[in-house]
Parts: C-alpha cells; sequence; structure tokens
C-alpha cells in the first residue's frame, strides 16, 4: 500500500497542474500576453486556400521560399469555412499561428483595432518591392490607425462571365448599357436558354450579394455601398430599395434554381449552355475543366447611370500576421519575399492562372482572358471587394437571408429592408 | 481527495474508525478511487467547466475577440423580441413532434416486423440499421445529391408522370424542413429499431399464450401485452428521440444551413450561426442555456414521472 501512495500523489499531483493550465489556457474570455519579439523555428503559416489548385500553388510557393535560403516556413491549409470561423481563436490564441492568408481592408482593420495585427510598417520600409506598389493597395494595406497590417499578394475581378462559342452560336453580343442587357435577356430566353445563372444555393448563399454589391454601386456609388455597409447608412433607405426595384426587372431571367444550386452547379450549368451568363469571381476557373478555360469570357456589370463614377469589385488577397507571434524577424522575412514578383508568379503559375499578381512588375499568366480582366480593373474609377470584405463576415448572413427572400418573394422588399436592417443594427452593436 | 491527502499527511498511524462515512472512505482501494476520480476530473475540466463558463458568457455581449461586457439577462430578455428565434423554436418543437413521433413509430412498426426469426429476416435488419453507421453528414451529402432541381427524386417524378411536383426541395421555405427530416428519420429509424427489438425480445412468450388462450385478438395482444412491456424501452427511446431532436444540427447545417430565410432553422443552427458566423458569442451562449434547460427540463419531467410509476 505505502509505494502506492507517491506514484498516486504523483499522478494526482501532475493531473492538477495539467488541469490547471488547461483551465488557465482554455479560459476563453481571459486575455493572454504577447510573446518575445523574435525566436527560433520555422515560420507556421496558415492557408484558407483549400482547392486543390491553390492549395498546390501555395506549397510551391512556401518550398520556394524555403530553397531562398533566408529562412523556413511551414504551411497549413485549413478549409475554407474552417478557417474563417476559426480565426478570431487562432488569434486570441496564446500561441497562435504566426502568418495568414486573408483580406485587406475593413476586415483586416477590424482585428487590427483590437491589437490582433502584428504592425508590418518595418517590412514595407525595408522591402523594396513593396515600395513600388500602387498607393490605392498601401492605402488598403494601412489601418485605420494608420499602420501597415497587411501585405498583398494577388487580386481578381468579378464580371458577367460566358462562354464566348455559346455566344456565337446563339448570335448575340456583350450588352453595355442595363437596357442592352435587358434586350440580351430577352434574346437569350427566346432560344429556350435560362438567360442569368445564380448559385445562391446549397451554401454558397453568399454570391447573390454579388448582384446586390452591382446594382448598389452602379445606382448609389461605391462610396454609397461603402457607408452603406459600415453602418452609415439604412438598409431600409429608399436609396438601398432602388437597388431591389432594378433588380426586379432582371429578376424573370433568373434560373428559377438559382437558389437551389451551390455556384460550382450553376458553373457546370453555365459551361453547358444551360444558362447564357453568370456573375461571378475568376475563382469559379477552379471549378471549370481546363480545356473550356480558352472559351471563357465576360463583360463589364452594364451600366446603368453613366452620372456613377464606375466601379468594380476587385478583391485583394494577401497575408497579415499575429501580433502574439514569437518569430517576428521570421514573419518579416517571409512577407518581404511573399510580397516579390517572383513569390507571385509562383503562385500564379501553379493556380489556375485567373488572379492577377500586386506587384506591378510580376507576370500574369497571359492569357487573353487575364489581359481584359487587368484592363477591366484599371479603367475603373473605384474599387469596392465584396460585400463581406467591404464589411464583415458578420454581416454577411444578413445578406444572404434578405436577399434569397428577395429572390423568393420580390413583393416583401418592405418587409426584407425593415428585417435586414434589424439583424445589421444587432451586428454594428456586437 | 484535499482532505484525504491532508488527514493522511497529518495523522501517519491510521486512527479508528469513526461513523459510517470514515469506514467507508478507508477501505475504499485507491485504485477504485482513481477510477472515479480521474474520470470526474476529467469531466470537470472539458465538460462543466466549459459549461459553466457557456453559462457565464449567456449573460455578456462578447463577440469573441474584445472583453466580454456584462448585460445580465439581456440575451435573454433579446430573444422574446426575436423572431428568428421564436422560428427557430417552433421548428425545433415541430422536429420534435414529427421526426421523434415517425421514429418512433416507424420504428416500433419495424421491430415488430423483424422480430420473428424467419430466413432473411437478418437482411433486413441489417439494412434497416445500415445508415446509423453512416454519419449524418454524409448522409446529408447524398440526399443533398438526391434533393438537387436535377436529382434523383425530381427525375423520379417526371418519369412517373408527376412533372407538377418537381421542386427545389431544399430551397423552398415550405418544403426545406421536411426534406430535411427524411434523412433525419432515414438514419434514426434503424436505431430506434433495435431498441425495441431488444425490448421485443424480453417479453416472456408465455403471456402472449396465456392471452391467447384467453381469446385475445392480435390487436389485443399487442395493446394489453405488448405495449405495457415495452414501458421501460419506451422511456430509453422517449429520452433518446428527445436528445437527438434538440441536439440534430449537423444533418440541417449540411442541407440548408437552416435556410433559405431560416425556414429550416432548429434552436442548434440558429445558435450556431448566430455565435461563429454572426460573432455574437454571448448571445449565441444564451441560445445554448435555452437548449439545455429545455433539454433537461422535458427528460428529467418525464424520468421522473416514469419511474415513480414504476414504483
Amino acid at each position: 500500500m505505502r509505494y502506492a501512495h507517491p506514484s498516486r500523489r504523483l499522478f494526482l499531483a501532475g493531473l492538477g497542474a495539467a488541469g490547471t493550465t488547461a483551465l488557465l489556457s482554455g479560459c476563453v474570455t481571459s486575455g493572454s500576453s504577447g510573446k518575445s519579439s523574435s525566436g527560433g523555428g520555422a515560420v507556421t503559416f496558415q492557408s484558407n486556400l483549400s482547392a486543390p489548385q491553390a492549395k498546390a500553388a501555395m506549397e510551391d510557393l512556401v518550398a520556394a521560399y524555403g530553397k531562398e535560403g533566408s529562412g523556413r516556413a511551414t504551411l497549413n491549409t485549413v478549409a475554407a469555412e474552417t478557417f474563417r470561423t476559426q480565426l478570431p481563436t487562432y488569434l486570441t490564441s496564446a500561441n497562435p499561428p504566426d502568418v495568414y492568408t486573408w483580406y485587406p481592408g475593413s476586415v483586416a482593420d477590424a482585428y487590427a483595432r483590437k491589437n490582433l495585427l502584428l504592425d508590418l510598417g518595418e517590412v514595407w520600409t525595408s522591402s523594396p518591392d513593396l515600395k513600388r506598389y500602387s498607393k490605392a493597395l498601401t492605402t488598403q494595406c494601412t489601418s485605420a490607425a494608420g499602420r501597415k497590417v497587411f501585405v498583398p499578394s494577388t487580386y481578381y475581378w468579378w464580371g458577367m462571365f460566358y462562354r464566348k462559342s455559346h455566344f456565337a452560336k446563339w448570335g448575340v453580343r456583350e450588352p453595355k448599357s442595363w437596357d442592352d442587357f435587358l434586350d440580351l435577356c430577352d434574346k437569350l430566353k427566346a432560344k429556350g436558354v435560362t438567360p442569368i445563372g445564380l448559385g445562391a444555393g446549397s451554401n454558397t448563399p453568399w454570391v447573390a450579394s454579388a448582384w446586390f454589391d452591382y446594382l448598389n454601386i452602379r445606382i448609389n456609388g461605391a462610396d454609397y455601398h461603402r457607408r452603406l455597409l459600415a453602418g452609415k447608412q439604412r438598409f431600409d433607405d429608399p436609396e438601398v430599395r432602388k437597388v431591389f426595384d432594378r433588380w426586379q426587372e432582371a429578376l424573370p431571367y433568373f434560373d428559377p434554381d438559382g437558389t437551389a444550386l451551390a455556384f460550382q452547379d450553376a458553373t457546370t450549368a453555365l459551361l453547358a449552355g444551360r444558362t447564357g451568363m453568370m456573375l461571378i469571381g475568376t475563382f469559379f476557373a477552379d471549378a471549370a475543366p481546363k480545356g473550356a478555360l480558352d472559351d471563357i469570357d465576360f463583360f463589364r456589370f452594364p451600366v446603368i447611370d453613366p452620372k456613377v463614377p464606375l466601379a468594380e469589385e476587385a478583391p485583394t488577397d494577401g497575408y497579415f500576421a499575429s501580433a502574439r507571434t514569437g518569430r517576428r524577424d521570421g514573419v518579416f522575412d517571409l512577407l518581404r519575399y511573399l510580397a516579390t514578383a517572383e513569390a507571385q508568379e509562383i503562385y500564379i503559375k501553379g493556380s489556375s492562372g485567373t488572379v492577377l499578381p500586386c506587384h506591378p512588375d510580376a507576370e500574369d499568366a497571359g492569357t487573353a482572358l487575364v489581359k481584359k480582366g487587368r484592363k477591366h480593373v484599371e479603367e475603373a474609377a473605384e474599387i469596392t471587394q465584396f460585400f463581406n470584405r467591404d464589411s464583415s463576415d458578420a454581416l454577411q448572413p444578413t445578406a444572404d437571408t434578405a436577399l434569397t427572400k428577395f429572390l423568393a418573394k420580390p413583393k416583401s422588399i418592405g418587409s426584407i429592408l425593415t428585417d435586414w436592417q434589424r439583424d445589421a443594427e444587432k451586428i454594428w452593436k456586437a | 481527495m484535499a482532505v484525504l491527502t491532508a488527514s493522511e499527511r497529518t495523522s501517519p498511524a491510521p486512527s479508528p474508525p469513526r461513523g459510517r462515512w470514515a469506514r467507508g472512505a478507508r477501505r475504499t482501494p485507491p485504485l477504485v478511487l482513481a477510477f472515479l476520480l480521474v474520470p470526474l476530473l476529467a469531466e470537470s475540466l472539458w465538460v462543466f467547466w466549459p459549461a459553466f463558463q457557456g453559462f457565464y458568457l449567456a449573460l455578456n455581449k462578447w463577440d469573441g475577440v474584445s472583453a466580454p461586457e456584462f448585460v445580465g439577462l439581456g440575451n435573454f430578455a433579446e430573444m422574446a423580441h426575436d423572431e428568428v428565434f421564436r422560428t427557430a423554436a417552433v421548428d425545433t418543437v415541430l422536429w420534435l413532434v414529427v421526426f421523434g413521433g415517425l421514429s418512433a413509430l416507424l420504428g416500433l412498426g419495424a421491430a415488430l416486423l423483424l422480430q420473428q426469426e424467419r430466413r432473411g429476416v437478418g437482411f433486413y435488419r441489417a439494412a434497416l440499421f445500415l445508415p446509423v453507421v453512416f454519419s449524418l453528414v454524409a448522409t446529408a451529402l447524398v440526399w443533398q445529391a438526391i434533393y438537387q432541381p436535377d436529382g434523383v427524386l425530381n427525375r423520379l417524378l417526371e418519369s412517373v408522370g408527376l412533372d407538377s411536383l418537381r421542386h427545389a426541395w431544399l430551397a423552398d421555405q415550405d418544403t426545406a424542413l421536411y426534406a430535411v427530416i427524411v434523412p433525419a428519420l432515414w438514419r434514426q429509424v434503424g436505431y430506434v429499431m433495435v431498441l425495441y427489438l431488444a425490448g421485443l425480445k424480453g417479453i416472456d412468450p408465455a403471456l402472449y399464450e396465456a392471452a391467447k388462450v384467453d381469446g385475445a385478438g392480435r390487436w389485443q395482444r399487442f395493446r394489453h401485452v405488448t405495449l405495457p412491456q415495452l414501458r421501460s424501452v419506451n422511456a430509453v427511446v422517449l429520452s433518446v428521440i428527445i436528445i437527438d431532436s434538440l441536439r440534430s444540427f449537423d444533418v440541417v447545417w449540411s442541407l440548408t444551413r437552416g435556410g433559405p430565410y431560416h425556414s429550416s432553422e432548429l434552436l442548434s443552427t440558429y445558435m450556431y450561426s448566430t455565435a461563429f458566423q454572426s460573432l455574437r458569442l454571448g448571445y449565441g451562449s444564451a441560445l445554448a442555456v435555452v437548449i439545455f434547460v429545455l433539454a433537461f427540463g422535458v427528460i428529467a419531467s418525464y424520468l421522473v414521472r416514469a419511474f415513480r410509476e414504476a414504483d
């Protein structure tokens, strides 16, 4: 019996110590202090790019950084949805991953305001590459408090995508104005083709937000759009109502299964010619067969009011780092590398190649589609990101509910907007 | 445990046992104590502590990043005016009645059909039980393909000339909830069937013989012998069904995420989307507390009544 006591005590004491540690680290409401400025080991790199081509391209990028010799990074790819919901937990944990793929602008600023992002001022001043980035990108990567918190890498654009061969077969052409667009829809409908595919069903209801964004920036302008998404305007304003009045004009041309299919399935319908066109970002190319890519083209979302400055949705992607990183020097080194033309070209070569590099000297994939996309973005007077990037991930579900309800019950728009404002206020006040 | 350790330290020589408690404690072998205390400690750390934190968070406004702000019962007061909460509560009750009721009825029906040992009955039992083996998320993915606008169900309807019944089953607010209940039922029936089969096996055949001798018909035997004998199994089935109904989440989340526009929202999906999508963790915790109270209240009241009747 006697010999059992010390081991039991030791065991229980050990368990108690482990439990105390777990309690302290598991206390969700407690804060935890930052760590030392620099430590050894590979930089941990958390990525949400889980689509096969994008994931492989990120692996190439990390391998190239390792070969370059100045440091090492370990890549951890997490499914996009899991990454999004876990990001606040990563950033507030005591031992967070060091570098993350994510978005600049209001999304990064929300974390920067809570002192969760590493100040990257030193990276921006020491990197010869970042000094050459456009002013717009520099502003986008600066927090409201004036600190650099983001390093951009690539951007892509949203547009009305279609298949060139199908448009030729149906004898239709790209429209310029809203009236041209409705005429095109009529022609396609007369040929037995569903004019507009959507893909806001299953787990991708957010795709419908692109229609809201574009109609709003075409009717009320990008500035109003940003103010609305920041809670400085109301969703039940008459200006927002105008957006839905226009949308109702196009509604009869939408695929009736638009809220039942995920965007990947809607892409299949587009490529197969069951639908004529689709408002989507270039990321849909990841779900398209390589052979079909050469046949894909797009046109600008039609102009509704020529007096409103032309704005386009062109979300930027890139990286930020945790303020609690223990490997600050390694993080700075990795981010300096990711800002180089070489790094961005490696990513573009490994992925579907439909994104554009942020570095002014980096080469894009060089296809006709990408060249047109670059021109499309450069011609815009203003750039917006996307609903959740210009507002917050927390506000996105309110848009999903309001917009899918509008698509099913357009006549209830009055109550839909009242409810949207009510739901949005809860998020802004949270 | 701390008291025991302290007494061991202060009194090396065994003192005479005083009273029943002291005798019992002394006789408990350390290994048994470890088997009791270690799981208790683990449970405390990974179950009770987070649960208490959940209760605490329900009294706060918290976005998961900033410091929580104490709002007292503010989250619960908000629930009183929250239409989505009301929809989710009604849907949860509907889920409990339809999913719970049908899984009990169909499970019992299947058990009665398959209780006789006949050739091939094992195959049918296994076939009905098979969906229990699959994860609900995998089940949901299969059913998602079935419910697609050009999926199996719509094609089947077309092939038998029922084109008018074609539907976007998961995207229509009138059908979404019921469409989601079907895969959940498909999985649950086999589980309930196994519970009832075990119950039916436990009934003494002599009771049926006696009932037959007394001239009882098939229905009378079921009504007066089978059902009363299954009372204890019913308590288990009811508890399982209520718990499964209130924790139903995976299949709904995988298929509709509570949509379209909250029409298939359950309290569990609303709790998740509020907490982890809208990042209102305080309100989400308050919803979790409501689910806990409902589950605990319903089950406890039923079990207390059931045991009282049994006594």
